[in-house]
Formats: structure tokens, sequence, C-alpha cells
């Protein structure tokens, strides 16, 4: 009997985690799934999307942050997520996923984000998560955080392999590229999101703009082109 | 022996325990940096990064790592050398991995609490993200921190190091670049015979108090005490280097205002920070007096006469910290 009880002990260690951890798992909380997409078809990397007859392009890159979510019901805010940091990777469907735990049983009407870094955050020194430098999604020679990374091919393009690469991010004054985006969602249950870039690429000639690596004017307004290409999908 | 194969189970519980009191348990040592009597408050908001003992003594052993460039040559100190008050001496302009010359002199490394920006022109704005600017730099360490931090992981000896400086044995991104922002923090510069001055403890000769009165009269508007910096961006005068086209803070801004405006660089150990000015075009103090005083390119004209310039140069002299430049915690970390 003796020899019983020590290994009782670590059973009962073991099912304890393991309940715990089942525990978790039932408590997951309201997801938000984003989905980009181009003229409603869900976006696939390095695949042929027809912008008319004669003119497509292939998306090889998109990466982008999502910061500050807060809920809101009748113009007041019911949950601020602490520490609302997510960045968004087509190349890995999981991080398109976001959830919220506390925002279970919500009652809210509202959503509301940043596309991109706040100036507040920017300046206040290394992080880690998705904040961490070693995302690829900050700048080494002039601080600041690329809020989206959006890079691809398109035979329009004059550059070398006709290749387009816009990262768009600055915080200092006058060229803010962080965007808020607050949308109205349908009431109870988890979100499906789109991010159409259809009016993006309508709205860019990759003949005359195929590339912007820096903070600036064209930045500002390409960051904010994309942020009004979120909208809430019903079935 | 049968009461030992009952002690394996409790053998494995208490060992388990052990490791999850150690994981949770770990403090490292807190260190407070010495703020010198009368100076300003540091810009550096240390309750995001606090220093310790063993964050500070990772972020010495990283400074000194070549692990950081893209073939190992290269490390931090390169270009900041301890005993010429972290800068690259001789060479106008600093050179990096594979003897590749950069476009601007290494700026000397101190007082970096006080710092509110980086970079001649201010590219970069906190200290933790300083190190990412050279470590990415093609006439630097021509490398990125994702693999910098992939390296680190599996040198022996750094995993057990960023466990006793946070904790946790993982190397990331953020903590790299906090342990080496810990040990530059600690890169404090405030006793010269100036400093000894100020405080009653020495007396300025006649020709270094003759200079310190020039100096408050003509170069301190910008060069403030204690700091001997405003660390604001100003014009210097000097015309513009066409083989680098380099015109300064307008790079970040975009304002032409603020073209040809570099930071203003402190003054404290200027005997050993040589060459001087952004892309180090004066390899004595003599040239830069000289400069001032010839340009017409400044708003206010600087009249100094020769004379004026040996007692300016006797007063820049005291600035001059040998307890900072030969400071054993500073320099290559021996084991």
């Amino acid at each position: 009997m003796k020899k019983v009880i020590p290994w009782l002990l670590c059973l009962g260690a073991l099912l304890s985690t393991q309940a715990f951890v089942l525990w978790q798992e039932k408590n997951i909380g309201l997801t938000v799934h984003f989905q980009p997409v181009f003229q409603g078809e869900k976006i696939v990397l390095d695949k042929a999307l027809r912008i008319s007859e004669k003119d497509s392009f292939a998306l090889h890159t998109l990466r982008f942050y999502l910061s500050h979510f807060v809920f809101l019901k009748n113009g007041t805010v019911v949950l601020e997520e602490k520490n609302s940091y997510h960045l968004l990777d087509v190349e890995n469907e999981n991080s398109l996923i976001l959830t919220f735990e506390e925002a279970q049983n919500l009652d809210f009407d509202h959503i509301q984000f940043n596309l991109g870094i706040d100036s507040l955050t920017q300046i206040s020194g290394a992080m880690g998560g998705d904040l961490d430098p070693t995302k690829g999604m900050f700048w080494t020679w002039q601080s600041g955080y690329i809020n989206v990374k959006l890079e691809g091919f398109s035979a329009k393009s004059p550059a070398r392999n006709h290749a387009f690469q816009f990262h768009l991010g600055g915080y200092l004054a006058p060229f803010q590229s962080v965007q808020t985006v607050k949308l109205s969602v349908p009431k109870g249950r988890n979100l499906q999101l789109q991010m159409d870039l259809a009016p993006f690429f309508e709205q860019v000639d990759l003949a005359k703009k195929h590339s912007i690596m820096s903070p600036g004017e064209e930045a500002v307004a390409l960051s904010r082109i994309l942020a009004n290409s979120f909208s809430i999908y019903e079935k | 022996m049968k009461n030992r194969k009952g002690a394996i189970p409790i053998i494995i519980l208490l060992g388990s325990w052990l490791l999850f009191v150690a994981s949770v348990g770990w403090e490292p040592d807190p260190i407070a940096l010495k703020i010198p009597k009368n100076w300003p408050k540091p810009a550096y908001d240390f309750s995001k990064n606090p220093l310790t003992k063993q964050g500070i003594e990772l972020g010495r052993r990283l400074f000194y790592d070549p692990i950081l460039s893209r073939d190992s040559t290269v490390s931090c100190s390169n270009c900041h050398l301890s005993f010429t008050a972290f800068t690259h001496v001789d060479h106008a302009l600093s050179h990096g991995i594979e003897d590749r010359i950069g476009a601007r002199n290494s700026p000397a490394l101190m007082n970096l609490a006080w710092a509110k920006s980086f970079m001649w022109d201010g590219a970069v704005n906190h200290l933790d993200f300083q190190a990412l600017a050279p470590i990415a730099h093609p006439t630097e360490m021509d490398h990125s921190i994702e693999k910098v931090v992939q390296k680190i992981k599996t040198k022996p000896g750094y995993q057990a190091r960023f466990f006793e400086a946070f904790g946790d044995s993982a190397v990331t991104g953020e903590r790299l670049l906090k342990a080496l922002a810990q040990f530059e923090l600690t890169l404090l510069s405030a006793n010269s015979k100036y400093d000894r001055m100020i405080l009653g403890q020495e007396k300025f000769t006649e020709q270094e108090h003759n200079g310190y009165q020039l100096f408050q009269k003509n170069c301190a508007s910008c060069h403030a005490e204690p700091l001997f910096t405003s660390h604001e961006f100003e014009k210097n005068g000097l015309p513009l280097d066409t083989s680098l086209n380099d015109f300064g803070r307008m790079k970040i801004t975009k304002l032409p205002s603020d073209s040809l405006k570099f930071k203003v660089p402190t003054l404290r150990n200027i005997e050993f920070s040589y060459p001087y000015m952004h892309d180090g075009r004066f390899k004595k103090l003599r040239d830069v007096l000289n400069h001032y005083t010839q340009t017409t390119a400044l708003d206010r004209k600087i009249e100094l006469s020769p004379n004026e310039k040996v007692d300016l140069v006797a007063f820049l002299l005291t600035l001059t910290d040998r307890e900072f430049l030969f400071n054993p915690d500073f320099s290559f970390p021996r084991d």
C-alpha cells in the first residue's frame, strides 16, 4: 500500500492539471475571425487575382497589426482588451482568429480597433509577444513598427521581377499612419470580419506606385484606404 | 531496496516542484543607477526595464560578442571602445563588417539614460531599439535580429544568462535589446575635473576657469550643462559633404527646415572621442573651434582670439573622466 501512495499523488497532480486545461479550453470566449479577401473571394497567397480582364496580381505577403480592441454598447466602452496587440499574417491561418476571453457573454453593438500601432506604444521601448522586433515588422534604420506589410507581383509594376512592396507605417506628426476602425456588429455571436483589398488595388496604380518603404504622406493615404476595407461579413 | 523504489516518484514530485519554484521564484538582484547630484531626471523609463546585476552582465556580454554580426566578426565594441569614450577613434567614418565604410562617425556612448533620441539624426526613438540599426546595417553588422536570436539560442551559456536576467531562459528580441540597454545605461560619466569643481572638491586653474566662462558664453546654449548637450538638433554651419549627401534630421522629419541639422553631441570625454562632427571631418579640437569662428552660416557669430581658443580647449579637457574611461565594469568581460 505504501508504495502506491506516491504514485497516486503523481496521478492526482496530473489529473488536476488536465482538468484545469480542459476547463480553460471550454471557456474560450468570443472569437473574431479576420478574412482578407479580394472582391469577396478569400485571398490565397501567390494565386493570381484578377482586377479586370487584362489586369491581375498575386499577393506574396500580407501581414498587419491590429491593436487596442474596444467593445462598445450605445457609445459606451464595455470592454477594453488589455495589452491589445495582434499581428495577423495570411500565411498563418491561426493568427487571423482572435479570441477575447472576457467578451464571452458581452452585450455590445460596436467593435473598434486600430490598424497599426499607436504613437505612444511606438516610443515605449522594446516589447515582447507580437511586438517583438524579431517579427520582422519593425524598421531598424528608423524606429517604428511597420503597421502593414503588403507585397506581391503584378505585370504592371515596372520594378525588378514586377514586384510591389508596401511597408506602411510611421508615427511622427504629421505622418501618423495608424487608423481607427469602428464597425457596427450583429448581436451575440462570434464575428466574421472581411478585409477586402479590392478598393486598394483599384485606387493604387501599380504602374506608377509600386513601392513605399518609409513613413510619409503616401503611407498615411494608403493606410486610410486599407482601414476602410474592413466590414462585417454576414452570411 | 523496497523503500528506494517508493522514493522515485517522490523525487520526481520534489524535482518538479523545485523547478516550478525556480521558474516563478527567481529574482535577479536590482541595481539602482546613481543619479549625480543636481542632474535632471533621466529620460529612460526604468520601470519598463529595471536594472539588475544579471541583466547588466548579460548586456555587457552581448555588447562584446561578435555573434551580433553576420559573420561573427564585429561586436558593438568595434566602433564603441570603452577606453575612447565608447567611440571609434582615428576613423572619420566608422567601418564595420568586411571593412565596409559607413556614412557617419560613431558617436561616443555615455549618460544614455538622459538621451531622448539616438543616432546623429535621431532616427532611433528609444535606447532599447538602438541596437537594431547597427545589427541590420549592411556596412555595420549586416545581420538581422531574428538571426541573432537564433544564433544566441544555440550558443552555450546564453540560455542560463537569460534565465538569470529575466527568470526565463527563452531568448527573445525584446530581452536581448533590453539587456543591451541595461548595460549601456550603466555607462555613466560624472566624475571629471569639471564635476569635482562643481561639487567644490577641486579647483580650476585660471586658464580652465577662463575657458569655462568662454564656454558658457559661446557654447552652452547647445552643449548645455551638466550633460553638455541639449539633446536637440542644430545646424552647426558645416557645408554639405557632397560625397555623402547627408542632410541629417531632414531625412527623418522630411521638413526642409531640418536640413543639415544634427544632434548636439555631448562634450564629455571629448579629449578621447576624436575625430569630431557627424562625419568625423575634424581631427583636433582646434579644427572644430576654427570652424565655429570662421563659418558665416550660423545665426550668431562666435568670436574667439587664438589665446581664448587655447583656454577653451583647456576647459574642454576638464571634461575627461578617467574613472569612466578605465572602469573595469565597462570593459571586455573576462571569466
